[in-house]
Protein backbone atom coordinates (compact mmCIF):
# COMPACT_ATOMS: atom_id res chain seq x y z
CA UNK A 1 0.00 0.00 0.00
CA UNK A 2 1.38 3.46 -0.79
CA UNK A 3 1.70 5.46 2.25
CA UNK A 4 2.73 8.55 2.41
CA UNK A 5 4.09 8.64 -1.11
CA UNK A 6 6.55 5.34 -0.31
CA UNK A 7 5.70 2.01 -1.46
CA UNK A 8 5.13 -0.44 1.44
CA UNK A 9 4.50 -4.77 -0.17
CA UNK A 10 2.25 -6.38 2.71
CA UNK A 11 1.81 -10.45 2.62
CA UNK A 12 -0.23 -12.22 4.60
CA UNK A 13 0.65 -15.94 4.71
CA UNK A 14 -1.51 -18.43 6.34
CA UNK A 15 -1.52 -22.11 7.31
CA UNK A 16 -1.47 -24.76 9.60
CA UNK A 17 0.95 -25.68 12.29
CA UNK A 18 4.28 -27.75 10.47
CA UNK A 19 3.53 -26.25 7.14
CA UNK A 20 6.57 -23.87 7.85
CA UNK A 21 4.52 -20.79 7.69
CA UNK A 22 6.91 -19.25 10.09
CA UNK A 23 9.79 -20.63 8.71
CA UNK A 24 9.07 -19.18 5.51
CA UNK A 25 7.74 -15.68 6.29
CA UNK A 26 11.32 -14.96 8.53
CA UNK A 27 13.29 -16.20 5.29
CA UNK A 28 11.20 -13.46 3.48
CA UNK A 29 11.76 -10.82 6.12
CA UNK A 30 15.55 -11.35 6.78
CA UNK A 31 16.42 -12.04 3.07
CA UNK A 32 14.70 -8.25 2.32
CA UNK A 33 16.36 -7.13 5.47
CA UNK A 34 20.27 -8.51 4.44
CA UNK A 35 19.20 -6.81 0.99
CA UNK A 36 19.07 -3.23 3.06
CA UNK A 37 15.19 -2.94 2.72
CA UNK A 38 12.90 -2.36 5.81
CA UNK A 39 10.91 -5.50 6.81
CA UNK A 40 8.34 -5.92 9.42
CA UNK A 41 7.33 -9.48 10.69
CA UNK A 42 4.09 -10.05 12.80
CA UNK A 43 4.03 -13.80 13.59
CA UNK A 44 0.43 -15.35 15.00
CA UNK A 45 0.20 -18.90 15.86
CA UNK A 46 -1.66 -21.00 18.49
CA UNK A 47 0.32 -23.51 20.59
CA UNK A 48 -0.16 -26.94 18.52
CA UNK A 49 3.52 -27.83 17.41
CA UNK A 50 1.03 -29.41 14.46
CA UNK A 51 -2.31 -28.76 12.88
CA UNK A 52 -3.48 -25.35 14.58
CA UNK A 53 -3.49 -21.44 13.17
CA UNK A 54 -0.39 -20.42 11.80
CA UNK A 55 0.16 -17.74 9.63
CA UNK A 56 2.67 -14.21 9.65
CA UNK A 57 2.58 -10.74 8.10
CA UNK A 58 5.43 -9.72 5.96
CA UNK A 59 5.95 -5.73 4.73
CA UNK A 60 8.79 -5.08 2.74
CA UNK A 61 9.33 -1.27 2.24
CA UNK A 62 12.53 0.94 1.06
CA UNK A 63 12.33 3.13 4.31
CA UNK A 64 11.11 2.79 8.21
CA UNK A 65 7.62 1.13 7.88
CA UNK A 66 4.55 2.59 8.53
CA UNK A 67 1.90 -0.19 8.28
CA UNK A 68 1.40 -1.59 11.37
CA UNK A 69 1.47 -4.69 13.01
CA UNK A 70 -1.56 -6.00 12.76
CA UNK A 71 -1.99 -5.57 8.93
CA UNK A 72 -5.36 -3.23 8.77
CA UNK A 73 -5.74 -4.75 4.47
CA UNK A 74 -2.89 -6.46 2.54
CA UNK A 75 -2.40 -6.76 -1.21
CA UNK A 76 -1.24 -10.33 -0.84
CA UNK A 77 -2.47 -13.17 0.94
CA UNK A 78 -0.47 -17.04 0.40
CA UNK A 79 -2.84 -19.93 1.40
CA UNK A 80 -1.35 -23.11 2.42
CA UNK A 81 -4.25 -24.19 3.85
CA UNK A 82 -7.83 -23.22 3.78
CA UNK A 83 -8.28 -23.47 7.62
CA UNK A 84 -7.73 -20.99 9.61
CA UNK A 85 -7.33 -18.27 6.44
CA UNK A 86 -10.40 -16.05 7.38
CA UNK A 87 -8.26 -13.42 8.79
CA UNK A 88 -5.86 -13.16 5.46
CA UNK A 89 -9.29 -13.78 3.20
CA UNK A 90 -10.83 -10.75 4.81
CA UNK A 91 -8.10 -8.49 4.38
CA UNK A 92 -6.56 -8.73 1.28
CA UNK A 93 -7.69 -6.21 -1.27
CA UNK A 94 -9.96 -6.79 -3.76
CA UNK A 95 -6.87 -6.00 -6.45
CA UNK A 96 -4.34 -8.15 -4.27
CA UNK A 97 -2.69 -10.87 -5.82
CA UNK A 98 -4.12 -14.76 -3.95
CA UNK A 99 -1.77 -17.40 -4.33
CA UNK A 100 -3.33 -20.75 -3.24
CA UNK A 101 -1.78 -24.42 -2.28
CA UNK A 102 -4.10 -26.12 -4.96
CA UNK A 103 -2.73 -29.73 -3.76
CA UNK A 104 -4.80 -28.60 -0.75
CA UNK A 105 -6.96 -25.55 -1.40
CA UNK A 106 -8.77 -26.78 -4.34
CA UNK A 107 -8.73 -23.65 -6.63
CA UNK A 108 -12.33 -21.94 -7.17
CA UNK A 109 -13.32 -22.60 -3.84
CA UNK A 110 -11.88 -19.36 -2.52
CA UNK A 111 -13.88 -16.41 -4.33
CA UNK A 112 -11.91 -13.13 -5.03
CA UNK A 113 -11.77 -10.84 -7.16
CA UNK A 114 -8.39 -9.66 -7.81
CA UNK A 115 -6.09 -12.13 -9.50
CA UNK A 116 -5.29 -15.61 -8.29
CA UNK A 117 -2.49 -17.74 -9.12
CA UNK A 118 -2.50 -21.43 -7.85
CA UNK A 119 0.34 -23.96 -7.53
CA UNK A 120 0.02 -27.56 -6.38
CA UNK A 121 2.97 -27.56 -4.33
CA UNK A 122 2.81 -30.46 -2.12
CA UNK A 123 2.83 -32.66 -5.16
CA UNK A 124 5.81 -30.83 -6.83
CA UNK A 125 7.92 -31.07 -3.65
CA UNK A 126 6.92 -34.70 -3.65
CA UNK A 127 8.05 -34.71 -7.17
CA UNK A 128 11.44 -33.42 -5.83
CA UNK A 129 11.68 -36.14 -2.90
CA UNK A 130 11.32 -33.35 -0.49
CA UNK A 131 7.70 -33.34 0.57
CA UNK A 132 9.26 -31.07 4.08
CA UNK A 133 9.77 -28.05 1.43
CA UNK A 134 6.60 -28.08 0.00
CA UNK A 135 6.48 -24.46 1.54
CA UNK A 136 9.39 -23.03 0.03
CA UNK A 137 7.88 -24.49 -3.76
CA UNK A 138 5.12 -21.61 -2.07
CA UNK A 139 7.61 -18.89 -1.44
CA UNK A 140 9.32 -19.39 -4.84
CA UNK A 141 6.49 -19.10 -6.51
CA UNK A 142 5.26 -15.82 -4.74
CA UNK A 143 8.71 -14.44 -5.21
CA UNK A 144 8.39 -15.52 -9.02
CA UNK A 145 5.10 -13.66 -9.47
CA UNK A 146 6.20 -10.71 -7.28
CA UNK A 147 9.65 -9.95 -7.59
CA UNK A 148 9.42 -8.74 -3.96
CA UNK A 149 12.95 -10.05 -3.26
CA UNK A 150 15.96 -11.51 -5.17
CA UNK A 151 15.64 -15.00 -4.96
CA UNK A 152 19.41 -15.74 -4.01
CA UNK A 153 19.04 -13.47 -0.94
CA UNK A 154 15.76 -15.78 0.15
CA UNK A 155 17.95 -18.89 -0.17
CA UNK A 156 20.86 -17.28 1.88
CA UNK A 157 18.50 -16.17 4.51
CA UNK A 158 16.71 -19.80 4.28
CA UNK A 159 20.30 -21.11 5.25
CA UNK A 160 20.94 -18.80 7.89
CA UNK A 161 17.80 -19.46 9.84
CA UNK A 162 17.88 -23.41 9.77
CA UNK A 163 19.37 -24.50 13.24
CA UNK A 164 22.60 -26.60 12.61
CA UNK A 165 20.18 -29.54 13.44
CA UNK A 166 18.33 -29.22 10.26
CA UNK A 167 20.96 -28.22 7.94
CA UNK A 168 21.00 -30.58 6.16
CA UNK A 169 17.66 -29.66 4.18
CA UNK A 170 18.61 -26.89 2.73
CA UNK A 171 19.91 -27.70 0.14
CA UNK A 172 16.35 -29.52 -0.81
CA UNK A 173 14.49 -26.21 0.24
CA UNK A 174 16.82 -24.18 -2.33
CA UNK A 175 16.12 -26.79 -4.57
CA UNK A 176 12.10 -26.03 -3.66
CA UNK A 177 12.74 -22.37 -4.12
CA UNK A 178 14.10 -22.54 -7.44
CA UNK A 179 11.23 -24.93 -8.94
CA UNK A 180 8.70 -22.36 -7.03
CA UNK A 181 10.22 -20.18 -9.45
CA UNK A 182 10.05 -21.84 -12.62
CA UNK A 183 6.54 -22.75 -12.08
CA UNK A 184 5.92 -19.14 -11.46
CA UNK A 185 7.74 -17.43 -14.40
CA UNK A 186 6.22 -20.32 -16.68
CA UNK A 187 2.64 -19.05 -15.61
CA UNK A 188 3.44 -15.79 -16.19
CA UNK A 189 4.98 -16.60 -19.60
CA UNK A 190 2.11 -18.62 -20.44
CA UNK A 191 -0.80 -16.14 -19.61
CA UNK B 1 25.45 3.79 9.46
CA UNK B 2 25.05 0.66 11.55
CA UNK B 3 23.91 -2.23 10.19
CA UNK B 4 20.23 -2.89 9.42
CA UNK B 5 19.15 -5.93 11.50
CA UNK B 6 15.58 -7.56 11.96
CA UNK B 7 14.92 -7.56 15.35
CA UNK B 8 11.58 -8.38 17.62
CA UNK B 9 10.79 -5.77 20.17
CA UNK B 10 12.92 -7.69 23.10
CA UNK B 11 16.11 -8.53 20.99
CA UNK B 12 16.39 -4.53 19.74
CA UNK B 13 15.68 -3.57 23.90
CA UNK B 14 18.38 -5.95 24.47
CA UNK B 15 20.92 -4.66 22.15
CA UNK B 16 20.11 -1.08 23.04
CA UNK B 17 20.66 -1.86 26.83
CA UNK B 18 24.11 -3.44 25.73
CA UNK B 19 25.04 -0.30 23.83
CA UNK B 20 23.45 1.60 26.94
CA UNK B 21 26.29 -0.23 29.35
CA UNK B 22 24.11 -2.52 30.79
CA UNK B 23 25.94 -5.67 32.04
CA UNK B 24 23.89 -6.84 34.89
CA UNK B 25 19.70 -8.48 34.61
CA UNK B 26 17.63 -10.27 36.40
CA UNK B 27 14.55 -11.61 36.32
CA UNK B 28 12.04 -14.44 36.07
CA UNK B 29 10.20 -15.71 32.95
CA UNK B 30 6.41 -14.63 32.57
CA UNK B 31 5.50 -13.89 28.70
CA UNK B 32 6.15 -12.05 27.13
CA UNK B 33 8.81 -10.98 29.47
CA UNK B 34 10.33 -14.26 28.99
CA UNK B 35 11.47 -13.07 25.61
CA UNK B 36 13.99 -10.07 26.44
CA UNK B 37 14.97 -12.63 29.62
CA UNK B 38 16.30 -15.40 26.95
CA UNK B 39 17.83 -12.73 24.48
CA UNK B 40 19.67 -11.52 27.58
CA UNK B 41 20.78 -14.23 28.73
CA UNK B 42 21.91 -14.94 25.13
CA UNK B 43 23.74 -11.79 24.62
CA UNK B 44 24.67 -10.53 28.28
CA UNK B 45 27.30 -13.40 28.49
CA UNK B 46 28.81 -12.08 25.05
CA UNK B 47 29.07 -8.43 26.07
CA UNK B 48 30.86 -9.93 29.71
CA UNK B 49 28.02 -9.22 31.65
CA UNK B 50 25.84 -10.95 33.97
CA UNK B 51 22.43 -12.50 33.51
CA UNK B 52 20.93 -14.62 36.41
CA UNK B 53 17.46 -16.46 36.09
CA UNK B 54 16.70 -15.76 39.34
CA UNK B 55 14.47 -17.67 41.62
CA UNK B 56 11.44 -15.15 41.40
CA UNK B 57 10.66 -11.63 40.49
CA UNK B 58 11.62 -10.66 43.98
CA UNK B 59 15.20 -12.28 43.87
CA UNK B 60 15.44 -10.56 40.58
CA UNK B 61 14.81 -7.14 41.62
CA UNK B 62 16.52 -7.26 44.39
CA UNK B 63 19.76 -8.36 42.27
CA UNK B 64 19.95 -5.95 40.63
CA UNK B 65 19.61 -3.19 42.71
CA UNK B 66 22.64 -5.01 44.41
CA UNK B 67 24.33 -4.72 41.13
CA UNK B 68 23.23 -1.23 40.64
CA UNK B 69 24.45 0.09 44.23
CA UNK B 70 27.88 -1.60 43.14
CA UNK B 71 28.13 0.49 40.50
CA UNK B 72 27.01 -1.89 37.52
CA UNK B 73 23.89 -0.49 35.13
CA UNK B 74 21.57 -2.97 35.73
CA UNK B 75 17.67 -3.59 34.81
CA UNK B 76 15.35 -6.58 35.25
CA UNK B 77 11.55 -6.48 34.36
CA UNK B 78 8.75 -8.94 33.91
CA UNK B 79 5.05 -8.17 33.08
CA UNK B 80 2.84 -6.69 35.20
CA UNK B 81 2.21 -9.18 37.12
CA UNK B 82 5.58 -9.48 38.09
CA UNK B 83 6.62 -5.96 38.60
CA UNK B 84 3.52 -5.95 41.07
CA UNK B 85 5.87 -8.22 43.49
CA UNK B 86 8.67 -5.75 43.06
CA UNK B 87 6.89 -2.74 44.07
CA UNK B 88 8.82 -3.28 47.31
CA UNK B 89 12.28 -3.01 46.23
CA UNK B 90 10.74 -0.18 43.53
CA UNK B 91 10.03 2.33 46.61
CA UNK B 92 13.33 1.12 48.60
CA UNK B 93 15.44 2.09 45.13
CA UNK B 94 13.22 5.43 44.01
CA UNK B 95 13.99 6.44 47.98
CA UNK B 96 17.59 5.53 48.59
CA UNK B 97 18.64 6.63 45.10
CA UNK B 98 19.59 3.61 43.39
CA UNK B 99 19.59 4.33 39.76
CA UNK B 100 17.64 0.90 37.90
CA UNK B 101 15.92 -0.31 34.51
CA UNK B 102 12.41 -1.79 35.20
CA UNK B 103 11.09 -3.09 31.55
CA UNK B 104 7.16 -4.34 31.76
CA UNK B 105 6.80 -6.33 28.85
CA UNK B 106 3.11 -6.03 29.98
CA UNK B 107 -0.03 -8.36 28.36
CA UNK B 108 -2.04 -5.39 27.79
CA UNK B 109 -1.99 -2.04 28.44
CA UNK B 110 -4.18 -2.42 32.18
CA UNK B 111 -0.58 -1.61 34.17
CA UNK B 112 -0.97 2.38 33.56
CA UNK B 113 -1.40 3.18 37.42
CA UNK B 114 0.98 0.89 38.54
CA UNK B 115 3.57 2.48 36.09
CA UNK B 116 2.09 6.00 37.24
CA UNK B 117 1.33 5.03 40.79
CA UNK B 118 3.27 2.37 42.07
CA UNK B 119 2.11 -0.18 44.65
CA UNK B 120 5.41 0.88 47.19
CA UNK B 121 5.57 3.06 50.36
CA UNK B 122 6.61 6.51 50.56
CA UNK B 123 6.34 9.51 48.28
CA UNK B 124 8.03 8.39 45.19
CA UNK B 125 7.15 8.06 41.33
CA UNK B 126 8.49 6.23 38.77
CA UNK B 127 9.58 7.84 35.28
CA UNK B 128 7.71 5.77 32.20
CA UNK B 129 8.24 5.83 28.64
CA UNK B 130 6.06 4.02 26.81
CA UNK B 131 7.49 3.41 23.09
CA UNK B 132 5.30 2.90 19.81
CA UNK B 133 7.47 0.47 18.49
CA UNK B 134 10.33 -1.49 17.79
CA UNK B 135 12.66 1.14 17.04
CA UNK B 136 11.66 3.56 19.34
CA UNK B 137 11.77 0.77 21.82
CA UNK B 138 15.41 0.70 20.78
CA UNK B 139 15.59 4.84 21.64
CA UNK B 140 13.99 4.90 24.95
CA UNK B 141 16.04 1.99 26.08
CA UNK B 142 18.88 3.91 26.03
CA UNK B 143 17.29 6.97 27.02
CA UNK B 144 15.98 5.39 30.05
CA UNK B 145 19.41 3.84 31.48
CA UNK B 146 20.50 7.70 31.01
CA UNK B 147 17.72 9.21 32.94
CA UNK B 148 18.05 6.53 35.62
CA UNK B 149 21.73 7.23 36.40
CA UNK B 150 20.85 11.10 36.08
CA UNK B 151 18.05 11.19 38.69
CA UNK B 152 19.25 8.01 40.22
CA UNK B 153 15.72 6.77 40.42
CA UNK B 154 13.98 3.09 39.26
CA UNK B 155 12.75 3.81 35.84
CA UNK B 156 9.87 1.94 33.65
CA UNK B 157 10.02 0.38 29.96
CA UNK B 158 6.25 0.03 29.74
CA UNK B 159 5.93 -2.17 26.67
CA UNK B 160 3.72 -4.87 25.66
CA UNK B 161 2.88 -8.40 23.52
CA UNK B 162 2.98 -6.66 20.15
CA UNK B 163 6.28 -4.70 21.15
CA UNK B 164 7.96 -7.65 22.68
CA UNK B 165 6.93 -9.99 19.30
CA UNK B 166 6.99 -7.93 15.95
CA UNK B 167 10.34 -8.12 14.49
CA UNK B 168 11.30 -5.38 12.99
CA UNK B 169 14.39 -3.68 10.66
CA UNK B 170 16.05 -1.36 13.13
CA UNK B 171 19.78 0.30 13.58
CA UNK B 172 21.17 0.11 17.26
CA UNK B 173 22.89 3.34 17.22
CA UNK B 174 25.08 4.10 19.83
CA UNK B 175 23.37 7.26 21.59
CA UNK B 176 25.25 9.63 23.68
CA UNK B 177 22.80 11.90 25.91
CA UNK B 178 24.79 14.13 27.72
CA UNK B 179 27.20 14.17 30.41
CA UNK B 180 26.16 12.21 33.88
CA UNK B 181 27.00 13.45 37.34
CA UNK B 182 29.87 12.19 39.09
CA UNK B 183 29.21 8.25 40.44
CA UNK B 184 30.33 9.02 43.91
CA UNK B 185 27.47 7.15 45.29
CA UNK B 186 28.57 3.82 44.00
CA UNK B 187 29.59 1.23 46.99
CA UNK B 188 32.45 -0.08 45.05
CA UNK B 189 35.04 -0.36 47.68
CA UNK B 190 36.74 2.62 46.36
CA UNK B 191 37.14 4.51 49.15
CA UNK B 192 37.42 1.70 51.44
CA UNK B 193 40.48 1.93 54.03
CA UNK B 194 39.66 4.97 55.94
CA UNK B 195 37.87 3.33 58.65
CA UNK B 196 34.41 5.16 57.91
CA UNK B 197 32.03 3.11 56.37
CA UNK B 198 29.25 4.20 54.11
CA UNK B 199 25.72 3.60 53.85
CA UNK B 200 22.92 3.69 51.48
CA UNK B 201 19.92 3.81 53.40
CA UNK B 202 16.09 4.61 52.66
CA UNK B 203 15.57 6.45 56.05
CA UNK B 204 18.76 8.48 56.07
CA UNK B 205 19.75 8.00 59.51
CA UNK B 206 22.93 8.23 59.46
CA UNK B 207 25.49 7.59 62.34
CA UNK B 208 26.20 8.99 65.85
CA UNK B 209 29.24 11.13 64.03
CA UNK B 210 27.48 11.91 60.89
CA UNK B 211 23.79 11.99 61.52
CA UNK B 212 22.63 12.35 58.24
CA UNK B 213 19.69 14.33 56.94
CA UNK B 214 17.25 11.78 58.82
CA UNK B 215 14.02 11.37 57.70
CA UNK B 216 12.57 14.17 57.72
CA UNK B 217 15.35 15.86 55.38
CA UNK B 218 15.54 12.49 52.93
CA UNK B 219 12.47 12.60 52.54
CA UNK B 220 11.91 16.10 51.52
CA UNK B 221 14.40 16.67 49.24
CA UNK B 222 13.14 13.31 47.54
CA UNK B 223 9.88 14.98 47.22
CA UNK B 224 11.56 18.10 45.98
CA UNK B 225 13.79 15.66 43.38
CA UNK B 226 10.41 14.11 42.14
CA UNK B 227 8.88 17.94 41.80
CA UNK B 228 11.89 18.88 39.54
CA UNK B 229 11.81 15.45 37.73
CA UNK B 230 7.62 16.32 36.52
CA UNK B 231 8.77 20.06 35.48
CA UNK B 232 11.77 18.64 33.17
CA UNK B 233 11.06 15.58 32.04
CA UNK B 234 7.62 15.74 30.41
CA UNK B 235 7.90 14.34 27.04
CA UNK B 236 4.87 13.92 24.13
CA UNK B 237 3.85 13.71 20.81
CA UNK B 238 1.65 15.72 18.69
CA UNK B 239 0.28 14.30 15.53
CA UNK B 240 -1.53 16.27 13.25
CA UNK B 241 -3.67 18.42 16.08
CA UNK B 242 -3.00 21.59 14.69
CA UNK B 243 -6.55 22.23 13.30
CA UNK B 244 -8.19 19.14 14.88
CA UNK B 245 -11.46 19.87 16.68
CA UNK B 246 -11.18 15.89 17.93
CA UNK B 247 -8.03 14.89 19.65
CA UNK B 248 -7.63 11.40 20.84
CA UNK B 249 -5.41 10.97 23.46
CA UNK B 250 -3.53 7.57 23.27
CA UNK B 251 -0.54 5.78 24.13
CA UNK B 252 2.22 3.00 23.33
CA UNK B 253 1.43 0.51 20.60
CA UNK B 254 -2.36 2.30 20.87
CA UNK B 255 -1.17 5.51 19.43
CA UNK B 256 0.63 3.74 16.58
CA UNK B 257 -3.33 2.49 15.40
CA UNK B 258 -4.96 5.58 16.47
CA UNK B 259 -2.13 7.55 14.37
CA UNK B 260 -2.90 5.35 11.24
CA UNK B 261 -6.63 5.99 11.86
CA UNK B 262 -6.18 9.80 11.97
CA UNK B 263 -4.33 9.73 8.72
CA UNK B 264 -7.17 8.03 7.11
CA UNK B 265 -9.67 10.36 8.83
CA UNK B 266 -7.71 13.04 7.77
CA UNK B 267 -7.33 11.81 4.10
CA UNK B 268 -11.66 11.72 4.05
CA UNK B 269 -11.57 15.48 4.93
CA UNK B 270 -11.98 14.85 8.92
CA UNK B 271 -10.11 17.46 11.59
CA UNK B 272 -8.76 14.46 13.87
CA UNK B 273 -5.75 14.32 15.62
CA UNK B 274 -3.70 12.36 18.09
CA UNK B 275 -1.92 13.62 20.96
CA UNK B 276 0.50 10.72 22.66
CA UNK B 277 1.91 11.04 26.37
CA UNK B 278 5.49 9.55 25.36
CA UNK B 279 6.22 9.69 29.42
CA UNK B 280 3.86 8.62 31.56
CA UNK B 281 5.27 9.86 34.39
CA UNK B 282 5.35 12.73 34.40
CA UNK B 283 2.29 12.94 32.39
CA UNK B 284 2.72 15.52 29.55
CA UNK B 285 0.60 17.98 31.37
CA UNK B 286 1.19 21.22 30.07
CA UNK B 287 1.01 20.08 26.55
CA UNK B 288 -2.06 18.28 27.10
CA UNK B 289 -3.71 21.43 28.47
CA UNK B 290 -2.11 23.54 25.11
CA UNK B 291 -3.37 21.25 22.62
CA UNK B 292 -6.74 20.30 23.72
CA UNK B 293 -7.41 24.60 24.08
CA UNK B 294 -9.46 24.58 21.23
CA UNK B 295 -10.44 21.09 20.51
CA UNK B 296 -14.47 20.39 21.33
CA UNK B 297 -14.12 16.86 21.41
CA UNK B 298 -10.92 15.45 23.33
CA UNK B 299 -11.16 11.19 23.50
CA UNK B 300 -9.21 8.75 25.07
CA UNK B 301 -8.12 5.45 23.92
CA UNK B 302 -6.57 3.11 25.83
CA UNK B 303 -6.94 -1.05 26.30
CA UNK B 304 -8.05 -1.09 29.99
CA UNK B 305 -11.26 0.21 31.88
CA UNK B 306 -9.87 3.90 32.31
CA UNK B 307 -6.91 4.42 33.63
CA UNK B 308 -5.09 7.64 31.74
CA UNK B 309 -8.15 8.88 31.47
CA UNK B 310 -8.06 10.10 34.83
CA UNK B 311 -4.43 11.83 34.24
CA UNK B 312 -6.08 13.57 30.96
CA UNK B 313 -9.64 14.88 32.78
CA UNK B 314 -6.69 16.29 35.02
CA UNK B 315 -4.87 18.29 32.96
CA UNK B 316 -7.32 18.86 29.52
CA UNK B 317 -8.40 22.33 28.39
CA UNK B 318 -11.62 21.64 29.37
CA UNK B 319 -13.00 18.21 31.40
CA UNK B 320 -16.66 18.85 30.03
CA UNK B 321 -15.25 18.25 26.23
CA UNK B 322 -13.60 14.31 27.47
CA UNK B 323 -14.69 10.95 26.37
CA UNK B 324 -13.84 7.42 26.70
CA UNK B 325 -13.66 4.97 23.56
CA UNK B 326 -10.86 2.66 25.18
CA UNK B 327 -12.07 -0.34 26.97
CA UNK B 328 -11.05 -4.29 28.15
CA UNK B 329 -10.05 -6.47 24.70
CA UNK B 330 -7.99 -9.59 26.22
CA UNK B 331 -7.23 -12.15 24.00
CA UNK B 332 -8.51 -15.61 24.95
CA UNK B 333 -5.31 -16.67 26.35
CA UNK B 334 -5.25 -13.83 28.48
CA UNK B 335 -1.38 -13.02 27.25
CA UNK B 336 -1.85 -10.53 24.57
CA UNK B 337 -4.64 -8.17 23.26
CA UNK B 338 -8.27 -8.87 22.37
CA UNK B 339 -9.59 -7.44 18.94
CA UNK B 340 -9.89 -3.98 20.04
CA UNK B 341 -6.36 -3.37 19.12
CA UNK B 342 -7.26 -3.28 15.43
CA UNK B 343 -7.60 0.36 12.86
CA UNK B 344 -11.30 -1.01 11.89
CA UNK B 345 -12.71 -0.93 15.38
CA UNK B 346 -10.70 1.80 16.79
CA UNK B 347 -11.83 4.20 13.24
CA UNK B 348 -15.30 2.43 14.12
CA UNK B 349 -15.21 4.49 17.91
CA UNK B 350 -13.74 7.57 17.15
CA UNK B 351 -16.28 7.73 14.07
CA UNK B 352 -19.42 7.02 16.50
CA UNK B 353 -18.07 9.33 18.96
CA UNK B 354 -17.52 12.19 16.45
CA UNK B 355 -21.00 11.23 14.75
CA UNK B 356 -23.02 13.37 17.67
CA UNK B 357 -22.55 10.69 20.51
CA UNK B 358 -22.02 13.36 23.62
CA UNK B 359 -18.47 13.25 25.03
CA UNK B 360 -19.28 10.97 28.47
CA UNK B 361 -17.73 12.33 31.17
CA UNK B 362 -17.70 8.86 32.84
CA UNK B 363 -15.92 5.90 30.85
CA UNK B 364 -18.40 4.81 28.82
CA UNK B 365 -18.11 1.14 27.41
CA UNK B 366 -15.60 0.19 30.68
CA UNK B 367 -14.96 -3.19 30.20
CA UNK B 368 -17.47 -3.74 27.36
CA UNK B 369 -15.19 -3.88 24.58
CA UNK B 370 -16.19 -6.43 21.76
Amino acid sequence: MEQGGVMEREVILSGIGGQGIQLLSKSLALAATMAGRYAMLAADYGGEMRGGPSQASVVIGDAPLRSLPILPSAGAAVLMHHKFSAFALERLRPDGLLVLNTSIVPAGSVGHPGRVAGFPVTALARDLGAPQSAGFVMLGAYVGLTGVVEPEALEQAMRRLLPPYRAQYGDANARAIEAGLTTARDQVTAS
Amino acid sequence: MTELQLLDGCAAITEAALAAGCRFFAGYPMSPFTGLLESMSRRMTQAGGTCVNAESEIEGINMALGASAAGARAATGSCGQGIALMQEAIAEMALNQTPMVVFNMARNQQDYFQCTRGGGWGDYRTLTLAPKDVPEAAEHTQLLFWLAERHRMPVILYGDPVLAQTQVGVRIEPRDHGPLPPRDWVLDGSQGGTGHSRQVWTWAMGKVTDPGPGPDGQWRAMAEKFDRIAASEQRSEAYRTEDADTIVVAFGTAALFVAYVVDELRAEGMRVGLFRPVTLWPFPAAALAEVTRTASRVLVFELNAGQMLDDVRQHVHDRETVGFIGGVSIHESGLTFGPLLDAAPIRERIVSAIDGQAPASRPAGRGGAR
